[in-house]
């Protein structure tokens, strides 16, 4: 017996359930583990002994706090930078080098070919004392003494815009790639600089892609510790080493699984806050 | 309302010259066209008009003021591009307020402009629409009113009709007539369609493909006098005949076509390259000879050739006529009467008149 081939919609659901079971199997069902194990109360041997919110109200504490805070400040500080060189870097990739624009993508791309770690160490041998970048300072006489450039809050983000630059720049190419460069010609042409066309017709034309960078940006940089740890050399305590300490740490799972989730709401609140800012300051509707 | 002129202009794109060292004089309040085939430049020379190109070389006068180097957004200059290029995230009120809005203009004057202007162009019931929902016509009158509400010195349309139907886009050369008529604001109107270029201009200028201005004047000079064979054949249709010139000096000159004979010709006046027995080439007009099977006595002009094909258009008739030199003439014949007195038919002989005062002699 034959069946009848099932209409376009339902056959496109069908090819993505090995992607929905992958999802549900490893992320969605661990999260809510997560999610419970912070809330339960459990006896030495294992057993459920009900529910609790002191673990929870263990982190509203000055000190926790603190470090959620830098951990906004820093994811929101790398998506700054990243905003500010990667504008400009996918404006010309998609308008002025559009010749060249294979070419620029592939180079935009070649650092994901090797390790991350490699990147780490090579940044190791162009920060230290003796390094690349203080022995050239040192040979063009702007500095004496060698700056100590490892391990403080600027060899972090270094690092971080370095890694995660590429992640803001591809969807603002992309979205700019598509854009009408009439509307530019048209916006100078009725007598608007070129500053007011940028924030009037490209920004609001392109917040799409702005906002798909800000969000593969800010996001993992907030519960980025490989980065801090490595860089920042223990000092820089982040949301992401307080959770690995946590969850590495002999006993204390349960507390890092409440630590996860009391960062991971303020995370999403402080997303939708600058999700509502972005839409509220960049359509500018003048009437 | 101020006049254009451009002097010596240049214009290099990727290695190829694109306006070669033209010169051209716009007349203020008058509706201009810019006509010429795809890829002559006719597109470039509107762009370095507006600021969005900077010419190679040459000066650029809107009136008595030199604005070669005076950037986009400072030109008094508006221009509407063949794509519209309408705001995708703005409303139609805020597409046409847009340059009100920049020159900071108080909210009440901006609203009084744009529902005035929107309602000239029969807009009033789309104000808050996004320009997506409307129609071709519709976002073409949107990219107009953005234009001219800034009452500019000049307006350029680069082809702004190309993307309309035949009969909405003869509706819009009428519109467009009578708006340059009421703002009496100059207009530079650019299209490689002959047809648009002859309804719209008060004057217009030929471009060729080496990016040089062939002829300028009114469209009936430019159909009725033209100075090439570009300007003949891209200008309606035409007959071009070769041959010499001879009897020069005489009231009856003539030109001889090799195994055809002599023809007359009417030279009103001698321009100094003439010369007895020089190669001349001849246009006539397709309506301008007449075809008949029946042999008449008053006219200057005659020929015998055979039918080769009818091509019916609804308002005349094409007969395609073999010579017995073996070229062929084109012949229009209005479709006067549904049962003619005498029917032309495939393969019959043919008598061909004309008039010499008919006859153009081109220069190249």
């Amino acid at each position: 017996m034959r069946f009848p081939r099932p209409p376009p919609s339902e056959r496109a659901f069908s090819i993505g359930i090995p992607a929905m079971i992958w999802q549900v199997l490893f992320f969605y069902i661990p999260l809510l583990f997560i999610i419970v194990s912070s809330v339960v109360k459990v006896s030495e041997t294992g057993a459920i002994k009900g529910f609790t919110f002191t673990m929870v109200a263990h982190f509203f504490t000055p000190t926790y706090l603190k470090v959620i805070f830098s951990s906004i400040l820093l994811a929101l500080s790398n998506v700054v930078i990243c905003f500010c060189i990667a504008y400009p870097l996918a404006y010309f990739m998609a308008f002025t080098g559009k010749r060249f624009k294979n070419t620029l993508l592939f180079l935009l791309l070649i650092p994901f070919w090797t390790n991350f770690l490699l990147h780490v160490y090579a940044w190791f041998y162009v920060l230290e004392n003796q390094g690349f970048l203080n022995n050239m300072l040192i040979h063009l006489g702007l500095i004496k003494q060698p700056l100590v450039l490892l391990n403080s809050i600027f060899s972090i983000m270094i690092m971080m815009v370095y890694y995660y630059l590429p992640f803001m720049v591809l969807p603002i190419y992309s979205s700019l790639e598509r854009f009408n460069a009439n509307l530019i010609e048209a916006s100078l042409d009725l007598g608007a600089t070129w500053f007011q066309t940028f924030r009037r017709i490209i920004l609001p034309l392109t917040m799409r892609g702005v906002r798909a960078g800000f969000f593969l940006v800010y996001i993992p940089s907030f519960g980025e510790f490989a980065i801090p740890e490595l860089m920042g050399g223990d000092k820089q305590m982040f949301v992401g080493n307080v959770v690995s300490q946590y969850i590495l740490a002999e006993g204390t799972g349960s507390l890092g699984a409440a630590f996860t989730v009391v960062s991971c709401a303020i995370l999403l609140a402080t997303a939708i806050f600058f999700y509502w800012l972005m839409d509220r300051y960049v359509y500018v509707k003048v009437r | 309302m101020r006049s254009i002129k451009l002097e010596r202009m240049k214009k290099v794109i990727n290695g190829g010259l694109i306006i070669n060292d033209i010169e051209l004089y716009i007349p203020a309040g008058k509706f201009f066209a810019l006509l010429g085939p795809s890829g002559c430049g006719k597109t470039t020379l509107l762009r370095l008009i507006a600021g969005l190109e900077t010419a190679d070389a040459g000066k650029i006068y809107l009136g008595n003021e030199d604005i070669t180097d005076v950037s986009i957004h400072e030109r008094p200059v508006n221009i509407v591009f063949q794509n519209y290029a309408l705001f995708p995230h703005l409303d139609v009120f805020d597409n046409v307020a847009y340059s009100l809005k920049l020159k900071k203009l108080p909210k009440i004057v901006i609203e009084q402009k744009v529902f005035k202007i929107l309602e000239a162009f029969h807009l009033e019931n789309h104000i808050y629409k996004p320009t997506s929902q409307l129609s071709g016509g519709q976002q073409q009158r949107v990219a107009l009113a953005r234009a001219i509400v800034n009452e500019p010195d000049v307006l350029l349309l680069d082809e702004p009709l190309a993307a309309l139907d035949f009969k909405l886009r003869e509706r819009m050369l009428i519109e467009l007539i009578d708006l340059q008529d009421k703002l009496k604001t100059t207009f530079v109107y650019v299209t490689h369609d002959q047809f648009e270029a002859l309804t719209v201009a008060d004057q217009m200028a030929i471009m060729n493909h080496k990016g040089e201005i062939e002829q300028t004047g009114t469209p009936k000079e430019i159909y009725e006098f033209p100075h090439s064979s570009f300007v003949a054949k891209f200008v309606g249709t035409t007959n071009i005949l070769s041959g010499t010139l001879h009897k020069l000096d005489t009231p009856d000159p003539e030109i001889k076509i090799p195994d055809l004979g002599s023809f007359k010709l009417y030279i009103p006046q001698k321009k100094s390259w003439m010369y007895e027995g020089c190669d001349i080439l001849i246009s006539i007009r397709p309506e301008k000879i007449d075809i008949s099977k029946t042999e008449f006595q008053n006219f200057s002009n005659t020929l015998k050739g055979t039918v080769q094909s009818i091509v019916y258009h609804g308002r005349s008739t094409q007969y395609n006529v073999l010579l017995k030199n073996h070229t062929r003439l084109q012949v229009f014949e209005q479709n006067e009467e549904h049962f003619p007195q005498e029917v032309i038919d495939y393969d019959n002989e043919v008598n061909l008149y004309w008039q010499k005062e008919n006859v153009v002699i081109l220069e190249k």
